[in-house]
């Protein structure tokens, strides 16, 4: 039966290693470019103490690398469409499941093996392709400190390889119900889709409560390391929340229709010291930060592949069910 | 459904390859097959024939366990139809559709079926696709469609089955072709005691190599059994226009055509027919399907009949 899975997915196989091949080259290339880049400003940036405003002064490779990057989002999606989809569906359509199901091995043993393998394929893809993604953002996130945010979290780490097995195994699934390739494609790409904007909107914030540090206006507070933020404002002297209103002057991240006018500075008066009544009212608004915290990064990595894993699971036994209960 | 051989102290009945009782297929309100009773004993060659959607790929495809019976039972080479490799290794059953992996050449094809069977001769398969000028590296998808029958064809023996349920696998071959695969077929049922069912819509050909009949419309079973046997229980009988209420009595008609001057019935013997007005003669197997496929569209036989009358 392997050799059969083989011969049949060869092409598909064939093209998804040169894709890898290409996009490894690609990144290794840029990404020690990258990274000896940076070394080097690190070094400057030492000499003369001006590390701090690295991350605003330095940018590192070049944008259609970078955005070649952030299109990896879309690797899972790609191996559903074009690995998962057509699995059984393709099958289904030109009526060779009725050659497969009429050789010696049971729907079972044949579904087994095919779903095994293209599973462990989608599972290299995601795998490689993240590994690579990885590596080459190590000195963006060093600098921009922003792997745990939305768009980040989702191409490193362990993720991407739950995401490409929960496509695969969506592909399969619509291509068995539908028996037919093209719907298939699109219930999957629909699919996808909308179950990783549900996860990462929904439910991902949530995975363990947020932490909220609430701080005085006139301090500031930065979380350390490459947190996720959730939210920021304002809160006023009995706990109610601050509408920003863009329109009007900020003192100390207060609009000023919530201060005393005396905070205000007129036009063009240099040097504005604001009274002590001004420095009261202040010190009644505290600003908070609610985020998940860096070093949490992987136990949330750890939730969601668990969740997408479930799903995946969850598919493939709806593909088992399908395929063994119903006519050939 | 007990397997024969599990019956204590008893031999088993006349081993038939095939035994259905009450076999139906709905597809919603639809009945694909309904309460189809028939036997197949082994080593036959059983023609199954019947009008487009009779039912005949519905039973092949019951036979096969490729789909589930809504009632009745099935029983296939001793056992119920199941998804286990021993009994799927003992059926070889080709779809009308011939379904074989287009992009796939018939070597590839031939290497599959060796990884996926038991028994598998591969050598039978390249030999004659050799021996038809079929070449074996070239995708089958760019075969012609006499020549990818072939492939099909050749393939399913190459499993070396106990029981080869084909549906219209001659439809694609030219006429030559058609009788040297029939010929093949017989020579493998003489050689191994395969059992063989086979649809088509020419009856001459199943005439040829069929010892055995299924005959299926409206979805039910007309007649099943020995081809030489029924041949000799249906007669037709030619007389003048009269009442034919006494012939209907004691046997069953099957059709009835009237012209103004004379009377034709097929009809089905319960005893020998003693009415010297009417002529009595052998049915040949056209005849025979023709008048039980006419059975079931009656409407332009009846309005003959009352032009006739009314004259």
């Amino acid at each position: 039966m392997t050799w059969l899975v083989w011969r049949q997915h060869r092409v598909q196989f064939t093209l998804g290693a040169a894709l890898l091949a290409a996009l490894a080259v690609l990144l290794v290339i840029t990404g020690l470019q990258m990274a000896s880049q940076y070394h080097s400003a690190l070094v400057a940036c030492a000499a003369n103490h001006s590390c701090a405003n690295l991350s605003s002064t330095l940018f590192l490779g070049n944008h259609a690398v970078g955005f070649l990057v952030i299109l990896t989002l879309g690797a899972p999606a790609l191996v559903g469409l074009f690995w998962g989809a057509p699995l059984v569906a393709a099958e289904a359509e030109a009526g060779t499941t009725q050659f497969a199901w009429m050789q010696s091995i049971t729907r079972k043993h044949w579904l087994t093996v095919k779903v095994g393998w293209m599973l462990l394929a989608a599972a290299i893809w995601g795998g490689v392709i993240s590994a690579l993604v990885t590596w080459w953002s190590g000195p963006d996130n060093a600098m921009q400190l922003d792997a745990f945010k939305p768009g980040r979290f989702d191409i490193m780490g362990i993720v991407p390889v739950a995401y490409s097995l929960f496509a695969v195994a969506l592909g399969i699934a619509a291509g068995a119900l539908l028996r037919r390739t093209l719907p298939a494609m699109v219930v999957t790409l629909a699919g996808f889709i909308a179950v990783r904007a549900i996860v990462t909107l929904l439910l991902r914030p949530h995975y363990i409560s947020a932490v909220t540090v609430f701080y005085k206006a006139t301090s500031s507070f930065t979380p350390s390391g490459s947190f996720w933020q959730l939210a920021s404002g304002v809160v006023g002297p009995h706990g109610e929340l601050v509408t920003q209103n863009t329109n009007l002057p900020v003192i100390d991240g207060i609009p000023a229709n919530y201060l005393p006018a005396a905070c205000v500075p007129s036009q063009g008066r240099g040097g504005f010291r604001p009274p002590l009544s001004c420095t009261q009212a202040l010190s009644h608004f505290r600003e908070f930060v609610t985020y998940q915290p860096a070093d949490r990064y992987w136990a949330f990595q750890g939730i969601e592949s668990g969740i997408f894993l479930v799903l995946a699971a969850a598919l493939i036994a709806v593909t088992v069910v399908v395929l063994l209960r119903r006519d050939a | 459904m007990i397997p024969m051989q599990e019956v204590p102290g008893r031999a088993p009945p006349g081993p038939n390859a095939i035994e259905t009782s009450g076999l139906t297929k709905r597809y919603g309100k639809v009945s694909a097959l309904a309460d189809c009773t028939v036997s197949v004993p082994e080593g036959r060659i059983c023609a199954l024939i019947g009008p487009n959607g009779a039912g005949k790929t519905t039973l092949l495809r019951l036979l096969a366990g490729l789909a589930r019976p809504t009632a009745g039972q099935v029983t296939v080479n001793g056992a119920t139809p199941r998804q286990d490799p021993a009994f799927l290794a003992d059926i070889g059953y080709l779809a009308q559709e011939i379904p074989l992996y287009r992009r796939m050449s018939a070597e590839d094809h031939i290497r599959a079926g060796a990884h996926l069977n038991p028994r598998w001769d591969a050598e039978s398969v390249r030999e004659r696709l050799t021996d038809l000028k079929i070449p074996l590296d070239r995708a089958v998808g760019k075969l012609s469609g006499g020549q990818r029958a072939q492939v099909a064809l050749a393939l399913i023996l190459a499993k070396q089955p106990r029981l080869l349920l084909l549906d219209e696998p001659v439809a694609a071959l030219d006429p030559l072709a058609r009788r040297n695969f029939l010929g093949l077929l017989a020579d493998a049922v003489a050689a191994s005691g395969l059992t063989v069912v086979l649809s088509s819509h020419l009856v001459a050909d199943l005439e040829r190599v069929c010892d055995q009949l299924i005959m299926l419309a409206s979805s039910r079973v007309q007649l099943c059994g020995d081809i030489e046997e029924i041949l000799a229980e249906h007669q037709i009988l030619v007389g003048p226009r009269k009442d034919t209420t006494a012939i209907e009595r004691s046997h069953r008609v099957v059709q009835v055509t009237r012209t103004p001057r004379q009377t034709t019935l097929l009809v089905r013997l319960n005893g020998p027919v003693i009415d010297p007005a009417f002529e009595a003669s052998d049915v040949s197997l056209e005849e025979l399907v023709l008048g039980y496929m006419g059975q079931d569209a009656p409407a332009a036989t009846v309005q003959l009949t009352t032009v006739g009358e009314e004259k």
